[in-house]
């Protein structure tokens, strides 16, 4: 099995300044599944209980000369832990600063690959997963030590998962400014534990606490839809929030879902990766809710099909439908 | 636009709205001095007061007065009274508040099952709301009863960051804390003892700018308990800090202590306005506590 690829300055600076920073903040570890054209960072996608994230990057965004080879269909996957590939990362960054200072721009790469080495005090060899820099006079190795890779029915249970984690729920709300409900759940935390959230096929949000002495919420409305949509009933426009989402409940026209408060605010870490804007929607019979994060390409209006980023949270309760 | 729901058959005691909910926060968080704490809230036609007390020997009160609200339509025949969790009513209000955004509220009192209703109405296509669940309070609030030592008062005016600044530095010398005003020179003294002993002084001529005014025809000591003192200004919002404000000390009949702290509730205005130090009495907010003296100091 073998992995090698160059990291390219783009690569460097969506891992370093706003992926990694984010997946750091949803888990300690995490597993990195390379393929013949992806690459994908995947948390908490074989255990049942916390935020699921799923990162899919094509390989020519983030690396040039990227090779990798396997019995199992040239697939690799292994778990690591967070930090210290930030942390690996973050200093060989530095170290290519200095080192291309004064020197011709192309002349120093950061480089990948899977190794196997012996650690002292070890009698046996580990994985580990390399960064390499070389310059004019030296060069700096860092090893991020890594889990044994996958075998091939791991790989298998992993593949599947992907592929089931990947389905659409049928309505998506667009929320344009991620901010203002980060800020909101931010300081919902001191006053409850579980989140109702309510997404209509109108263009409502609503997420809301509700305890046996408050009940706490913040509504947003004709937000952008993708998927089923309809219009919103004119009598329910001068409803309050909560009669407004019930009576869209009753119709089938919204779908609400119980999270843990703490699973909300962790998904909204994936921030720090700087997405244009987030969807929202509840998979088919509430089995969780789904966040997708858009990307654009800079400057344009295109969706930056080369990165996808998404998260789906275990549902509290059936919900009601 | 929503608002109300469309069928309203009674009338509401209170419907008011206020500009910068941050500094609603900022006023009630200066009273809470333990994370869950019950509260008594007593609405008026001059405004809303929220008082805090705990073990018999400590009360806080919140004066909002009506001028602070842009609306404030009273309906209701007498003075409604209710228990609500301060911290639970400081932390939705919070939420309410988004950091650099003045954010405009809505304070309905009663919702149909007696709660308190809050409402975001400054934003078109979100809306923030909240029901908070109140109580039927089992007592009145304690009345101190404050009343002046002598014939004169005994008061001095501390700025308020030298005040906080010297209770904390006096929290390790032990759990008594004694406030002596002496009439000759004029100066106030903080005194801890215990594990070891620490005093502070504050001289009238010395520091005009930390005690800015002071009255005392007779000495005076009493003790506090430490806990308690710590309590008055362990809260004290930043912005009083920054806009240099004068916290005023009055010992009363028996050794009674008042602590009035000033806290603006204004919106954030234009610095040059800001920094000549002069709010509109308006958008002020009043805090008092009153603190019960330990046994008299014999002297």
């Amino acid at each position: 099995m073998k992995f090698k690829a160059f990291l390219t300055e783009n690569g460097v600076n969506l891992l370093e300044k706003r992926f990694l920073p984010a997946f750091d903040k949803l888990g300690k570890t995490c597993f990195l599944f390379l393929t013949k054209e992806h690459l994908f960072f995947l948390h908490n996608l074989l255990n049942g209980d916390g935020v699921q994230c799923i990162a899919q990057f094509r390989k020519d965004a983030l690396f040039d000369d990227y090779h990798v080879s396997s019995q199992n269909e040239d697939r690799i996957a292994f778990s690591l832990d967070v930090s210290l590939l930030h942390r690996a990362v973050k200093s060989s960054v530095s170290i290519c600063t200095e080192f291309s200072a004064g020197l011709a721009s192309n002349s120093n790469r950061l480089q990948i690959k899977l190794v196997k080495k012996l650690p002292p005090n070890c009698t046996q060899p580990m994985p580990f997963l390399t960064f390499e820099t070389k310059g004019y006079k030296s060069a700096v190795i860092q090893d991020v030590p890594i889990s044994r890779p996958l075998s091939r029915s791991q790989v298998i249970e992993l593949q599947t998962a992907l592929d089931s984690a990947q389905d659409l729920p049928p309505t998506l709300v667009q929320v344009q400014d991620p901010n203002q409900l980060q800020n909101f759940v931010d300081r919902m935390r001191h006053v409850g534990d579980v989140l109702n959230v309510t997404i209509s096929k109108h263009g409502d949000l609503q997420v809301q606490i509700s305890t046996a002495l408050v009940r706490l919420g913040s509504e947003f409305r004709r937000l952008s839809v993708i998927g089923e949509k309809s219009p919103a009933p004119v009598e329910d426009r001068n409803l309050t929030a909560q009669a407004r989402s019930e009576r869209a409940v009753a119709r089938g026209d919204a779908m609400s879902v119980q999270v843990s408060v703490k699973h909300f605010s962790k998904s909204l870490h994936c921030h720090l990766t700087k997405p244009d804007s987030a969807f929202y929607g509840i998979a088919p019979q509430g089995s969780c809710l789904t966040v997708i994060f858009q990307f654009m390409v800079p400057g344009t209006r295109q969706t930056d099909k080369s990165i996808s980023l998404h998260c789906r949270l275990p549902v509290l309760d059936p919900g009601s439908n | 636009m929503s608002s109300s729901p469309a069928i309203e058959p009674y009338t509401l005691d209170l419907v008011c709205q206020l500009d910068n909910v941050q500094g609603m926060v900022d006023a009630l968080a200066c009273v809470r001095w333990k994370r869950q704490q019950d509260a008594l809230v007593e609405l008026s036609e001059h405004g809303i007061v929220l008082i805090v007390e705990e073990s018999g020997c400590l009360q806080a009160k919140v004066y909002l007065q009506r001028e602070l609200f842009t609306k404030y339509e009273y309906g209701a025949e007498g003075r409604p009274k209710f228990g609500i969790s301060l911290g639970l009513l400081v932390d939705c209000l919070n939420t309410f508040s988004s950091p650099g955004h003045s954010n405009t509220i809505e304070i309905k009192y009663p919702g149909p099952d007696m709660e308190l209703l809050l409402k975001s109405v400054d934003t078109l296509n979100s809306c923030i709301y909240s029901e908070i669940r109140t109580r039927i309070p089992e007592t009145n609030a304690w009345d101190y009863n404050f009343e002046q030592a002598g014939t004169a008062p005994l008061t001095f005016t501390v700025k308020s960051s030298a005040l906080k600044e010297a209770i904390d530095d006096l929290e390790w010398p032990g759990s008594i804390l004694q406030i002596s005003l002496q009439k000759s020179p004029p100066c106030v003294t903080f005194r801890g003892e215990g594990h070891g002993d620490l005093q502070i002084d504050f001289m009238y001529y010395a520091n005009t700018d930390l005690l800015l005014a002071f009255h005392c025809d007779t000495d005076v000591s009493y003790g506090y308990k430490y806990k308690f003192l710590k309590a008055t200004t362990a809260n004290i919002p930043g912005n009083v800090v920054r806009e240099n404000r004068g916290s005023k000390l009055t010992i009363g009949r028996g050794g009674m202590l008042k602590v009035q702290h000033l806290v603006s509730v204004a919106k954030a205005i234009a610095p040059q306005v800001e920094s000549a130090g002069y709010q509109p009495p308006s958008r002020i907010a009043y805090i008092e506590f009153f603190v019960k003296p330990e046994e008299p100091a014999d002297d």
